[in-house]
């Protein structure tokens, strides 16, 4: 995890130590096994990457993630830069351009030289139905087969029906795989890979719920930074042993009260993706002004069902059907209600003060919904909220100044409000 | 022509229940074959000037068909439509029902919104089929608590029968497009207004269209042209384009040529729908259609002798974008010109950088044809 002074900025920690190498082998071990013959499937962040265990050889990866991780690393522009060249508009969300940049490129410039060629492509609509348009290019300029995975949208919970077809898809997606790959499926491997998955998600729900506490020991940044393997590494011991260990020295930290943002004045909750290269300026930057963004919807709804909070622990039976019944997990196939729904229970669990709308254009299915979330903030939850333009990946879309300006805003509105004469009384929408 | 607005009002007054849709592609029969009058939320350029209340609801990164239709629902849904429908079109219109809801609901109405899930999959996928059978059955159980009448086979027969007439007709305008016969620029308008009107009027006025033009000769000595886009870019663009030597001789328009491709035969509603959306004449939004698309689109490009393509881009519509590129690529490698030009809602009040765009890529293509 890393965090260190009331100032803010990063100082590795074991569990940041740890996520480094784990995120290193990750990749060293995805190009090594493609290299030496490996099924490789790249994915949509959400396909449920535990059946690839169900199989002796083939490995996964993941582009989105990639992505992130090249915006961590400021390359992001640099990549979207080449898209844009081939034609790719630059209102293309972000990860998409970041990927085809690099894979236009053979991998130069990326953090982990780029990702082995796919045998097969499997994207899902669950997201966002974008991804299938992305992959499609590779479908058409390489030639490889394109699994796509249709998950309706869930304006309410997932129905016996949605479950039923989204669990009778995963199975199809093994044939699939079995059919092109000539390998056996094992349900009883991909079985114990869910339990791990289910083992990581506990211990990671014990991480982030320490945001709970005043001050928090956590950051959002915290979370978004220790996300990536939960990506590249999911039904696995290291991952779950990963994520106990981060819950624990966390722990240990409160025990002798190191906090990120000892001063903690604010507790701001954000809803959209991590803004990957304003990580460490953001916070620090914020940590400054006695500000902490403890919280992240992007983060708190791993391992929930859609409109809930807490942990949907697996039960130790079908593997398929757990994974069925959490593919809803992240926040983009959600309606309003269900939005809502959570966000209630993250504000009023965590002592959110604020709400920060990080509106961002490269990710549509976010955002196009946040406007009138503002106002159920504000009128139902009553706390202030801010909007702010970001883009996740891609800086040049990206004001630091105009986008603090408002977050100091929020932050006057919240102290207006304390003094009993800003929020309830005035427009705390800024 | 009477506005889109004042054309719903009379529909209304005249006492027909009007059903919005989002687009792109909603079950029109089997809604009409319940007495209700569906039209089709597209762009509404003429209706829609000002997006105030839109932009109140969804970001401006959001296509002009999305604000507009928010907007546009919002202050006058109530009084015009008495029921909404949607499917899972594209992830925009996926993130509305529930934002327009809540918007209808602050001006104090209500209005019920129907919805559909459609699967994005090939019709050989596990489940896709009887998946979209158990939510079409959904639907007609809402929309009969809804009409207070049963569904009727006859009552479907029939409206399929209607909308199979008027795709017909639209593509004989096409062909008559393709032939030479008549204008474009004449030709879209007119055949964008089967969304918002009742489809026996509209056939009615293709008819007339078809019955005047077929007499006429062939006027088409331009340089052949196909256009591709989501909505028919405006009129007075479609004029540059003619009065600078291009024939656009077919189109591969989500509101044109790829509404009225499909229409399937049958009376048997499961079947007929399973037809419409699994064969759908392949469009952008239709994931697993995209190989049919880029086919489609060269077989169009051979048979019908077109020497350019003018995509326009409807700004902020990722579906487009990702195959544009593509596209554009694989024609000019066969010797087709290609043009890409972006229109959102911004760019509606100042078409003169289009224009000169699109001169010069006449010039471009009319030099190629020499
Ligand atoms: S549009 Fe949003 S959900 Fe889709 S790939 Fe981009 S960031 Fe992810
Ligand atoms: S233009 Fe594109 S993004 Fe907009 S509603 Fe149509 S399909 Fe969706």
């Amino acid at each position: 995890m890393p965090h260190e002074t009331p100032t803010g900025g990063f100082k590795k920690t074991s569990s940041g130590k740890r996520l480094t190498g784990i995120i290193m082998n990750d990749y060293l071990q995805l190009h090594q096994r493609a290299a030496e013959g490996a099924f490789v499937v790249w994915i949509a962040i959400v396909v449920p990457a535990e059946l690839f265990a169900g199989f002796d050889n083939v490995v996964y990866a993941v582009p989105e993630s990639h992505a992130a991780m090249s915006a961590g690393k400021g390359v992001g522009a640099v990549q979207c830069g080449k898209a844009e060249k081939a034609g790719y508009s630059s209102d293309l969300c972000s990860y998409a351009r970041i990927d085809l940049g690099t894979a236009m490129d053979g991998g130069k410039d990326s953090p982990s030289f780029g990702m082995p060629r796919p045998h097969l492509l499997v994207s899902n609509n669950n997201n966002c139905s974008l991804l299938a348009k992305w992959f499609d290019v590779y479908h058409r300029v390489w030639g490889i087969p394109h699994f796509i995975l249709d998950i309706p949208f869930c304006y309410e919970e997932q129905t016996p029906q949605d479950f039923a077809y989204i669990r009778g898809q995963f199975a199809d997606l093994v044939r699939t795989i079995e059919g092109l790959s000539g390998q056996r499926f094992d349900e009883a491997k991909a079985r114990e890979a869910v339990c791990l998955s289910g083992e990581a998600l506990r211990e990671w729900k014990r991480f982030t719920s320490l945001a709970q506490h005043r001050p928090s020991p956590i950051t959002a940044f915290d979370s978004f930074v220790q996300m990536a393997p939960i990506l590249t590494s999911r039904g696995t011991q290291q991952l779950a042993d990963h994520y106990r260990a981060l819950a624990d020295e966390t722990e240990e930290q409160m025990r002798q009260g190191v906090y990120p943002v000892p001063d903690e004045r604010y507790r701001l909750l954000w809803d959209n993706i991590a803004p990957w290269h304003q990580l460490r300026k953001m916070s620090g930057r914020l940590a400054s002004l006695g500000a902490n963004i403890t919280t992240a919807s992007y983060t708190y709804c791993i391992g929930s069902l859609e409109g809930t909070f807490d942990m949907y622990a697996y039960d130790g039976g079908d593997p398929f059907a757990w994974l069925a019944r959490l593919q809803n997990f992240s926040v983009c196939p959600h309606g309003m209600a269900l939005r809502a729904r959570a966000m209630r229970q993250a504000v009023e669990r965590n002592g959110i003060d604020g709400v920060v709308f990080a509106s961002n254009r490269s990710c549509k299915v976010y955002s196009l919904m946040q406007m009138d979330q503002m106002r159920f903030v504000r009128d139902e939850l009553g706390i202030p909220a801010v909007m702010i333009d970001v883009d996740h990946a891609d800086e040049r879309k990206y004001s630091e100044e105009a986008s603090f300006v408002r977050l100091e805003a929020l932050l006057e509105t919240i102290d207006a409000g304390r003094r009993g004469n800003g929020m309830n009384s005035g427009n705390p929408s800024i | 022509m009477n506005g889109i607005l004042e054309t719903l009002s009379g529909m209304k007054t005249g006492g027909r229940r009007l059903i919005g849709c989002f687009p792109l592609y909603p079950p029109l029969e089997l809604l009409h074959s319940f007495g209700l009058t569906p039209i089709t939320l597209w762009g509404m350029r003429d209706a829609v000037r000002d997006y105030g209340t839109g932009d109140r609801h969804v970001q401006n990164y959001a296509c002009q068909v999305a604000r507009a239709l928010t907007g546009f629902v919002i202050d006058n849904g109530p009084s015009l439509f008495d029921a909404l429908f949607m499917y899972n079109a594209c992830d925009t219109l996926r993130n509305l029902p529930e934002i327009v809801h809540a918007g209808i609901r602050e001006t104090g109405a209500d209005l019920p919104i129907f919805r559909l899930h459609v699967p994005a999959l090939s019709p050989d996928r596990t489940g896709a089929k009887d998946y979209l059978r158990d939510r079409l059955r959904l639907l007609m159980a809402d929309l009969e608590r809804f009409t207070g009448r049963p569904f009727s086979a006859k009552a479907f027969a029939e409206s399929a029968a209607l909308y199979a007439k008027q795709r017909s007709f639209c593509r004989e305008i096409e062909a008559l497009c393709t032939g030479g016969k008549m204008p474009f620029a004449a030709a879209a308008p007119l055949l964008e207004r089967a969304h918002f009107m009742d489809v026996r009027e509209h056939i009615a006025l293709l008819e007339e269209a078809v019955t005047h033009h077929a007499g006429l000769p062939e006027n088409g000595s331009g340089v052949r042209v196909l256009v591709s886009g989501i909505q028919a870019p405006p009129v007075d663009l479609l004029r540059v384009m003619d009065a600078s030597g291009l024939t656009v001789a077919a189109n591969d328009i989500a509101t044109m040529a790829r509404s009225y491709g499909t229409s399937p035969t049958g009376s048997d509603l499961l079947d007929y729908y399973a037809a419409f959306y699994f064969d759908h004449h392949p469009c952008t939004t239709i994931l697993p259609a995209g190989d049919r698309r880029i086919k489609l689109l060269g077989q169009r490009v051979q048979e019908d002798g077109i020497r350019g393509v003018v995509f326009f881009g409807e700004k902020f519509c990722e579906y487009e974008y990702f195959e544009i590129p593509y596209l554009q690529e694989t024609l000019n490698t066969r010797g087709v010109a290609t043009l890409f030009l972006e229109l959102g809602a911004d760019d509606l009040a100042n078409l003169m950088p289009l224009r000169t765009r699109i001169e010069a890529f006449a010039e471009i293509v009319r030099g190629d044809s020499v």
